[in-house]
């Protein structure tokens, strides 16, 4: 997109979602999505709860597959990947798709362990190869300087905010293109929150990225543009400075304001 | 009102401590008994000793214990695939209400009497191993196979609640990063369910230690043991076999006394390594 005229955005794939609706049990929660998100953008959603905020994000990675009684229609790419293809390698896809829950979750396993996960899945057993992906994450993730040499430590043992850093860390070691991010700051504190924002301004560019908030400035202070969703439907999109001084409609324009019932 | 709970609460306190007092009273008799017996006999002498002639005064209990821990421990390792197969079957194969009738088709083998294990044992186990060894069929590997039938429907209902117990945020961590099911399952599952696995492996172990019907039926009964495909016993069975032998009063049956002594042994070093894994797991 224009904004990024000039931008580095490496890897970085773009999103194009048409004509997207997804049932559970019969019961719509996304109707007729059509969204396209640029290459190294970032993107938060917001709405009320329920309005299928994280149904969304795990469209976009096949997680929602995994639930019983679940229907998708519509088409999603992301980048070369034709995301609900038949042939499509969703081992591949939900590598190059990170996602950062709501809870951090490390594993019950040590910092190292949570960190060189998805190499060992992908077959690096080289311990100096492991070292260095497992150091150049944690950096990556601002959380090196407080795990160093504490890396044979129960990954349990750390704070809530390192250990959501530690899950991104965790993603970022697989070498994504996007990353998902459901409402990651919601269980932090405001500090642990910042600095999980900080990160994603940072990333900016170098990821594609998706943000689940509940949280509008966090909204306003990190993305490139937001979309609006309220019961299963995409209300508006558009740049976040647009959106947050002259919403088009008048639901996202209530729901800013806090006018919202 | 008050005065029934009052009445109530007399009543379960009463009867809690007739319970304990009963309790105490038996392990009391038990260890008197074999401390009588250790007194006369000495400890050593008789753990390690393999001669059984309670009639001629040789009261080795060797041969028991090796034979208690030797099926127990070799019914634990043939169930233990199975459970977990099953275990995993049950918790992440099947889905929704397979997942319910599944745990109770299970529960029907837990509750099916240990003679009938035993009768199985006799009329399937003992000939297919004559067949297979030129043996007589009876024997410690038999009792270890009618052993591991009976316990793997506890282990594997114990081991599908475990890991059914495997949060699914840590599930959703390892797809999302592109493992299989297959991975996940191995790396991630398997490992945080461990310690309640272990945890239902004991459970499987204390029971198959205490059991007496269904082994006696197909260990052969000799009193030396000499390998898993001659006949043998174990404390429990042999404990069976003299009590008729060495009724009370009779020289010698303090040596019944040590050995229940030696299954209570045996149970606590289970129940201490219960919470001894039980504490370090997650
Ligand atoms: N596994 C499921 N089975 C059935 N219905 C579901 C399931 N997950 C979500 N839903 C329903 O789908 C709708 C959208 O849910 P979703 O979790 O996507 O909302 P959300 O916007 O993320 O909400 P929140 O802000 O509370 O996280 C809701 O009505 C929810 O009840
Ligand atoms: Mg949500």
């Amino acid at each position: 997109m224009m904004k990024n005229a000039g931008r580095d955005v490496g890897g970085a794939p773009d999103i194009a979602v048409r004509q997207l609706s997804v049932w559970y049990n019969q019961m719509p929660a996304l109707q007729n999505i059509n969204l396209y998100l640029g290459a190294g953008q970032v993107m938060a959603i917001i709405g009320p709860s329920g309005c299928g905020k994280s149904t969304f994000l795990r469209v976009l990675n096949r997680m929602i597959e995994r639930l019983p009684s679940v229907r998708v229609e519509g088409a999603v790419r992301i980048g070369h990947f034709d995301v609900f293809d038949d042939h499509v390698d969703v081992t591949g896809l939900r590598r190059a798709v990170g996602m950062v829950f709501q809870h951090p979750n490390p594993f019950p396993m040590t910092i190292f362990d949570n960190v060189a996960y998805g190499p060992r899945i992908f077959g690096i057993k080289s311990s100096a190869q492991l070292r260095k992906t497992v150091e150049d994450s944690l950096k990556q993730a601002s959380l090196w300087d407080e795990v160093r040499g504490k890396m044979r430590r129960n990954a349990e043992t750390l704070s809530g905010g390192q250990q959501q850093r530690l899950c991104i860390a965790r993603a970022l070691a697989v070498h994504p293109e996007v990353l998902l991010l459901d409402e990651p700051t919601a269980s932090l504190d405001p500090v642990s929150s910042a600095k999980i924002e900080e990160l994603i301004v940072q990333f900016k560019s170098h990821y594609t990225m998706i943000i689940v908030t509940h949280n509008l400035q966090q909204a306003a202070r990190v993305s490139d543009v937001v979309a609006f969703f309220e019961q299963g439907r995409l209300i508006e999109m558009g740049y976040t400075q647009d959106i947050f001084t002259a919403p088009k409609e008048k639901r996202t324009e209530e729901f800013l304001t806090g006018r919202f019932d | 009102m008050l005065k029934i709970d009052k009445a109530m609460d007399q009543v379960t306190y009463v009867s809690m401590a007739l319970f304990a007092a009963i309790w105490i009273v038996l392990i009391a008799i038990i260890v008197s008994g074999a401390w009588h017996f250790v007194q006369t006999h000495g400890f050593v002498s008789s753990v390690a000793s393999f001669q059984w002639d309670p009639l001629q005064s040789h009261f080795g209990i060797g041969s028991f214990i090796v034979g208690s821990i030797t099926v127990t421990l070799l019914a634990l390792v043939l169930a233990i695939p199975g459970s977990l197969a099953l275990g995993v079957l049950g918790s992440r194969i099947l889905q929704g209400k397979w997942q319910q009738q599944f745990v109770r088709f299970l529960t029907v083998f837990v509750s099916v009497p240990s003679v009938l294990y035993g009768w199985w044992g006799l009329t399937v186990v003992v000939p297919g191993i004559r067949r297979l060894s030129h043996t007589s069929g009876y024997g410690p590997l038999s009792a270890s196979i009618v052993l591991a039938l009976m316990i793997v429907p506890t282990f594997s209902i114990l081991s599908l609640n475990a890991l059914r117990h495997v949060p699914e945020s840590y599930i959703e961590g390892s797809i999302g990063l592109g493992a299989s099911e297959d991975q996940t399952l191995w790396h991630i599952i398997l490992p945080a369910a461990r310690p309640r696995i272990v945890q239902a492996a004991l459970i499987a172990v204390a029971r198959g230690l205490g059991e007496t019907i269904a082994v006696q039926m197909v260990i052969g009964g000799q009193v030396r043991i000499t390998s898993l495909l001659h006949p043998a016993s174990t404390l429990t069975t042999q404990l069976l076999t003299d009590l008729p032998l060495l009724p009370v009063g009779v020289p010698g049956h303090h040596v019944l006394d040590f050995m229940a002594l030696w299954l209570l042994i045996l149970m606590t070093v289970i129940v201490w390594l219960q919470y001894r894994l039980r504490g370090s797991g997650t």
